[in-house]
């Protein structure tokens, strides 16, 4: 399998955006962004599809639109967009628009399908080197804003009265979001992306309470399941998405059994 | 004496209402002042204009400390813990750490987090998710966060309430030691007349218009009792069969 460069740039790419993903998804989660980051999603399809109309790189229309809304959303301010009601109002908005992009340009059914779906056959040398590169920027960020990000995540009330500037955090974190849903769109695709952000994410809590613990759980969850999916994607030809989502979805039922078998061990300790 | 820090003139309103009309007081280093007064009398908001979180209209506070700005570490009166979040009260303490670039915790950092839990008797709740800390452990937990910081000034927006009155006592000891023991100087906000009695060296008591400092017997005999359980705004309390007989009970209390 090793021997077709595709298939190496398929788990280099792959394994970078797992770690991303996995990493920023505990603080989607905490933050209770995880529609957000599906709305991030489709504005970065209709992004794509912009692309692909004026005849630019998709990666730029992805992050140009990514970009923009999570700058419009700061300024809205987070909890306004977090509503039910903004978020189904833009995320079909964008919906809409990146499908009238589509029909304006010649480009559809191949194009549509891997910026939904995901595709790893189509990545190349330099989308590797792209990824490479704002990948390490998101996790480097990650890393240096970590005690504020993870004080306002999981303490706001206590972020806030302890004089950290809430506000830029906020903004900051949007926009880590914004170009790590623009690079894994490329790979799992924009209906998905959300998957790989929050279920990896959301299954670490059952197994650990500290917050690097979930951190690395999370990550390592999403690497699994990226090269699960490639390697029963190669063999069978089914999409990788499907497997990727398979694979966290049965992550995180684990997780939950062994939170209450946890649970049930401790209370009957305790008697 | 040494102030810790001065009150001068503060005024606050929201939408045109004044919640603090011109009020200053003092606050000497080392000492318990309790802060009473009816809901929405503007003691959670003076704290945060302590804070710096709200910057008023008019007036200051102005902090004496010789050398440097003084640390202040703050317990607000809510906070949302989402349940649903399990981290350790250990990792909830070492969010107070004052902020650095790198991720991971120091030694120095570490033990200082330990000891925080230690003065707070919080440590054997390190590993447990803060979720799940009842809500005594909680408050503990709290002020253990606010200790990290090492601040000069502790400020407590009821901290106490919700507490049993076993938990109530092993609170306000606590802080009573922080006090003493570290020489912290102590804000408490408290609607326990019980406690402020017990606790504290000085009181100063807010309603809406009427403001009064002085040593908690002081305080507690005077007019503020009167004021405490009538007239936000002022009205000439009514001597009510009821008010009297509330009254007549926490004085019975309290002498
Ligand atoms: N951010 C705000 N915007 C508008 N009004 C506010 C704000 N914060 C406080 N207030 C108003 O100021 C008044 C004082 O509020 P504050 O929270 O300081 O009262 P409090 O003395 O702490 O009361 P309690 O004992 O109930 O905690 C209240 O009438 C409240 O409605
Ligand atoms: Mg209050």
């Amino acid at each position: 399998m090793f021997q077709y460069d595709f298939m190496q740039y398929a788990f280099i790419a792959g394994t970078l955006v797992a770690i991303m993903c996995g990493a920023i998804g505990v603080f989607v989660v905490a933050r209770s962004l995880s529609f957000v980051a599906h709305t991030f999603s489709h504005i970065g399809f209709a992004g794509a599809a912009f692309a692909v109309y004026v005849g630019i790189e998709p990666l730029g229309g992805l992050l140009l639109f990514t970009i923009a809304s999570a700058l419009g959303i700061g300024q809205m301010g987070v909890k306004m967009f977090r509503r039910d009601a903004s978020i189904s109002v833009i995320l079909s908005l964008f919906l809409g628009l990146g499908i009238l992009f589509l029909s304006l340009s010649n480009k559809q059914a191949n194009f549509t399908a891997s910026i939904l779906f995901g595709s790893v056959v189509g990545i190349n040398i330099q989308d590797v080197w792209q990824i490479v590169g704002l990948t390490i920027v998101v996790i480097l960020v990650l890393a240096v804003g970590y005690r504020w990000l993870k004080f306002d995540s999981f303490d706001q009330v206590g972020a806030e009265s302890a004089g950290l500037p809430i506000r830029w955090i906020s903004v900051g974190f949007l926009l880590l979001m914004s170009i790590s849903v623009s690079v894994a769109v490329q790979i799992v695709g924009a209906l998905l992306v959300f998957a790989l952000m929050t279920v990896p994410a959301a299954a670490a809590r059952c197994f650990t309470q500290s917050i690097f613990g979930m951190i690395l759980v999370s990550s390592i969850l999403a690497v699994l399941g990226v090269w699960f999916g490639l390697v029963m994607s190669y063999y069978t030809n089914a999409p990788v998405s499907f497997f990727i989502t398979s694979f966290e979805a049965l992550a995180y039922f684990i997780g939950i059994v062994y939170q209450r078998l946890v649970n049930r061990y401790r209370v009957a300790q305790l008697n | 004496m040494l102030r810790q820090f001065q009150v001068d003139d503060l005024q606050v309103s929201f939408n045109g209402e004044k919640v603090l009309n011109h009020l200053s007081f003092e606050v000497f280093p080392g000492e318990m002042l309790a802060i009473i007064g009816p809901n929405g009398a503007g003691k959670s908001t003076l704290l945060k204009v302590i804070l710096g979180m709200i910057h008023p209209q008019g007036g200051a506070v102005r902090m004496e400390s010789d050398k440097r700005k003084a640390v202040i570490g703050y317990v607000p009166q809510s906070r949302t813990i989402d349940e649903e979040t399990p981290i350790q009260a250990k990792d909830f303490v070492s969010l107070g750490l004052p902020a650095k670039i790198v991720p991971w915790l120091s030694q120095k950092e570490r033990v200082t987090v330990k000891k925080a839990m230690m003065m707070t008797e919080s440590l054997h709740l390190a590993k447990k998710p803060i979720g799940r800390l009842s809500g005594g452990e909680r408050q503990r937990v709290f002020v253990a966060q606010a200790m990290v910081r090492h601040p000069d000034v502790l400020l407590l927006d009821e901290s106490t309430a919700n507490l049993d009155p076993n938990a109530q006592e092993q609170m306000m000891q606590l802080v009573q030691r922080l006090c003493k023991n570290q020489g912290i100087t102590v804000l408490f906000i408290c609607h326990d007349l019980h406690m402020v009695k017990e606790y504290s060296d000085r009181v100063l008591f807010m309603s809406r218009r009427h403001y009064e400092t002085g040593s908690t017997d002081e305080v507690l005999s005077g007019k503020a009792l009167e004021w405490l359980y009538h007239s936000t705004d002022d009205e000439k309390p009514k001597k009510t069969g009821l008010f009297r007989e509330q009254r007549d009970r926490v004085t019975d209390h309290l002498f």
